[in-house]
C-alpha cells in the first residue's frame, strides 16, 4: 500500500514534469497563463475550503494572507538580495514556503482574537484584518508601496505550480480523513456537541485557520513568482470573494469541489471574452443561475468520488 | 483501551448549593445532588423546571453564580465544557445535537479525539501509528455501535436515521468518551411504547456494562419509576423531594407540582 502510493506519487510528478515541457513548447502562451492560473485558483480555493467549508466559520479576508505570501517570498527573492540561491528553482520554493509560514503565523494572529466571532460577525472582521494587510504593504516603502514590486523571479511555471495543487489536496486530505480533520469537521456540524464531546472548538478553530493561511500564503508566492510583478491591489478585497465564490461553487467542505471552483472562477471570465463587454454582466448571471440550481455548490460536502460511489450503489 | 471490558470505577460525583440566575430569574437555586459511583439516578419535574440548566450548569455551558461541582475529588467549577468532558462527564441532548453531515461511525469517532495518540506528522506522512490508531478507533466505535444496535448503519449519515436510531447515537457518541458520569436528557422522548421499553434494557445495560454513573432526566414516569434507585424532583428551580422512587410517588408536595392543588 505504502510502496503503492509512492509509485504513483513519484509517476505524478514525472507526469507533471513531462506535461511541463510539452506545454511550454506546444501551447499558445496565453492558454499556459491560463492553466497556471488556475492552479492557483485551485489551491487558493482548497486553503479557503478548510475554514469555510469544513469548519464552518466565514472569512472573507483570504486574500490578506495571499498578500503576506506573495510579498514576503517576493521579498526574499527580489528585494533583500540575499544569494544568487534565491534567484534558483529551488531557492524560489524556499522562498514561497517562508512566505507561507509567514502567512500562517499571520492566520494565527488574526485568528486568535477573530474566531470568538461567529457568522456575519467573523466574516466582518476578517474582511476589516484582510484590509489592514493590505494597507500595511500599499505603506512599505521597501517593498515598493502603491506602485508594486517587480522584477520577480518567473519561476513559477505549470511544473510547480501543480505540483503545488498535488501537495495541497493531499496535505488537506489527509487532515481532513484523520481524527483532527474529525474535529475540525464537528465543530461546522454543532459547536455545542463538539465541545460537549471533548473537542476544544476554539483550538480547532485556529488550526483550520492558521493551515489555511499557510496554503493561501503559498498560492500567493507562487502568483508573485508567475506575474513576477504585484502591487498591492492584486489582493483587494475581491480577491477575497472570488475565493469564497469558489469555495461555495464547488460545495463547502468538498476539495475536490473547490479545485472545480478553482477552475471555473478563473476559467469562465476567459472564455466569455468572446462577449466583450457582456462578459461581466454574463459571468455573475451564470453564478447566479448555478447557485439557484445547485444551492449546495456542484458537489454539495461530498468529494466528487463519494457522488459516484453513492450513484453505483443505489 | 478496549470499550466493552474497560472497567474504571469512579464516577463519584457531587454537586452541592448550584445556583444560576438569567436576569431576575432564579433558574436554579440551591441545587444538590450525590451521585455515587454507579448509580442510576433521575431527575424529574414539570416543564420549565430547571432540569436541563441543571445539566448545563455540570457539564460548563453555563458558568454558575455559586456552588461546586466535585468529581472523584476534583472541582470542575469554570472549567469549559471540553475540559469537563475529559474530566469523565459526558451527556446527551434533549434536542438532539448530532453532526448530521457526518457517518454514524465518524460520529462516535469524534469523541475519541480526547485521546487521540498520534500529531499532525502522522497525519501528513500517514505513519503505521497513524492507521493503528485509525483502526483502533473504528473497532471501537463499532463494537459501541453493536452494543447501541446501530451497527447496520455505520456508513449512514446522521441525519438519514429515523428518529429512535439518532436518540441512540447520541448516546453511544457520550458513552465513547468513556464517561465516569453520564448525564441523559430526556433519551425517551419521542420514542414510542416499545422503543422505550428497549431503552430502559438498554440503560441498565449500559451502567453495568460500562461501569457509569447515570443521571436521567424524562418525563416519562414509567421508565424513571421503573430503572431510577433515586430521583430528585425540581420545580422553578428548587428541589421539593428526594427520595426512591416509591416515597417520591406518595409525596404531596411532588404531587401538588405535576397536577396542581386539588
Amino acid at each position: 500500500m505504502k510502496r503503492f502510493q509512492t509509485l504513483v506519487l513519484i509517476a505524478v510528478v514525472a507526469l507533471l514534469w513531462g506535461l511541463n515541457y510539452l506545454f511550454e513548447e506546444n501551447l499558445n502562451p496565453y492558454v499556459l497563463r491560463v492553466i497556471i492560473n488556475c492552479g492557483i485558483g485551485m489551491i487558493l480555493a482548497m486553503s479557503l475550503n478548510l475554514v469555510n467549508g469544513c469548519a464552518g466559520q466565514f472569512s472573507l479576508g483570504h486574500a490578506g494572507f495571499m498578500g503576506v505570501g506573495a510579498y514576503i517570498s517576493a521579498t526574499i527573492t527580489s528585494v533583500l538580495n540575499l544569494s544568487p540561491f534565491f534567484q534558483t528553482d529551488l531557492g524560489v520554493g524556499c522562498a514561497i514556503v517562508m512566505g507561507g509560514i509567514v502567512a500562517s503565523i499571520a492566520g494565527y494572529l488574526v485568528g486568535l482574537p477573530s474566531l470568538r466571532l461567529k457568522g456575519d460577525y467573523l466574516a466582518i472582521v476578517t474582511l476589516g484584518f484582510g484590509e489592514i494587510i493590505r494597507i500595511c504593504f500599499l505603506n512599505i516603502e521597501a517593498v515598493g508601496g502603491a506602485r508594486g514590486l517587480s522584477g520577480i523571479p518567473p519561476k513559477s511555471n505549470f511544473f510547480w505550480v501543480y505540483l503545488w495543487v498535488v501537495v495541497t489536496f493531499i496535505a488537506l486530505l489527509r487532515l481532513l480523513r484523520s481524527s483532527y480533520g474529525r474535529a475540525i469537521l464537528s465543530v461546522r456540524e454543532n459547536e455545542i456537541a463538539a465541545e460537549s464531546m471533548g473537542i476544544d472548538i476554539s483550538h480547532y478553530k485556529v488550526v483550520a485557520f492558521v493551515v489555511s493561511s499557510f496554503f493561501a500564503g503559498i498560492a500567493g508566492g507562487l502568483f508573485a513568482h508567475f506575474q513576477s510583478f504585484i502591487d498591492p491591489n492584486s489582493f483587494v478585497f475581491n480577491k477575497s470573494v472570488e475565493a469564497v465564490i469558489m469555495v461555495v461553487i464547488g460545495g463547502m467542505g468538498s476539495l475536490s469541489g473547490a479545485i472545480l471552483g478553482g477552475v471555473i472562477v478563473t476559467l469562465l471570465p476567459e472564455v466569455l471574452r468572446v462577449f466583450e463587454q457582456y462578459r461581466m454582466v454574463i459571468f455573475p448571471l451564470i453564478l447566479i443561475v448555478l447557485m439557484l440550481v445547485r444551492p449546495m455548490g456542484l458537489f454539495g460536502h461530498k468529494e466528487i468520488w463519494e457522488l459516484f460511489r453513492r450513484k453505483a450503489s443505489s | 483501551m478496549n470499550q466493552a471490558e474497560n472497567i474504571v470505577l469512579g464516577g463519584d460525583f457531587k454537586v452541592e448549593a448550584l445556583t444560576i440566575s438569567f436576569g431576575g430569574l432564579k433558574a436554579v437555586n440551591g441545587f444538590n445532588l450525590h451521585l455515587k459511583p454507579m448509580e442510576l439516578q433521575g431527575l424529574i419535574g414539570p416543564n420549565g423546571a430547571g432540569k436541563t440548566t441543571v445539566f448545563n450548569l455540570i457539564t460548563g455551558v453555563y458558568l454558575p453564580d455559586s456552588g461546586t461541582s466535585v468529581l472523584d475529588g476534583k472541582s470542575l467549577i469554570g472549567l469549559n465544557p471540553h475540559q469537563i468532558s475529559k474530566a469523565g462527564i459526558a451527556r446527551t441532548f434533549q434536542n438532539i445535537r448530532l453532526f448530521a453531515d457526518l457517518t454514524v461511525l465518524e460520529n462516535v469517532m469524534v469523541s475519541y479525539h480526547m485521546r487521540v495518540g498520534y500529531g499532525y506528522f502522522d497525519i501528513f506522512l500517514r505513519t503505521p501509528r497513524y492507521y493503528r490508531i485509525e483502526q483502533e478507533f473504528r473497532d471501537h466505535a463499532f463494537q459501541l455501535l453493536k452494543v447501541m444496535g446501530l451497527e447496520q448503519r455505520k456508513d449512514d449519515k446522521a441525519k438519514s436515521l429515523p428518529y429512535g436510531d439518532q436518540r441512540r447515537l447520541e448516546i453511544a457518541r457520550a458513552l465513547a468518551t468513556e464517561p465516569k458520569v453520564l448525564l441523559l436528557d430526556e433519551p425517551a422522548a419521542g420514542l414510542n411504547t416499545q422503543e422505550k421499553a428497549a431503552l430502559m434494557g438498554t440503560i441498565a445495560e449500559i451502567r453495568n456494562r460500562f461501569k457509569t454513573t447515570i443521571l436521567l432526566i424524562e418525563h416519562d414516569m414509567k421508565l424513571v419509576m421503573g430503572i431510577c434507585e433515586k430521583i430528585t424532583v425540581l420545580d422553578h428551580g428548587e428541589i421539593i423531594a428526594v427520595g426512591t422512587p416509591r416515597e417520591i410517588q406518595d409525596n404531596p408536595k411532588v404531587i401538588e407540582a405535576y397536577l396542581g392543588v386539588g
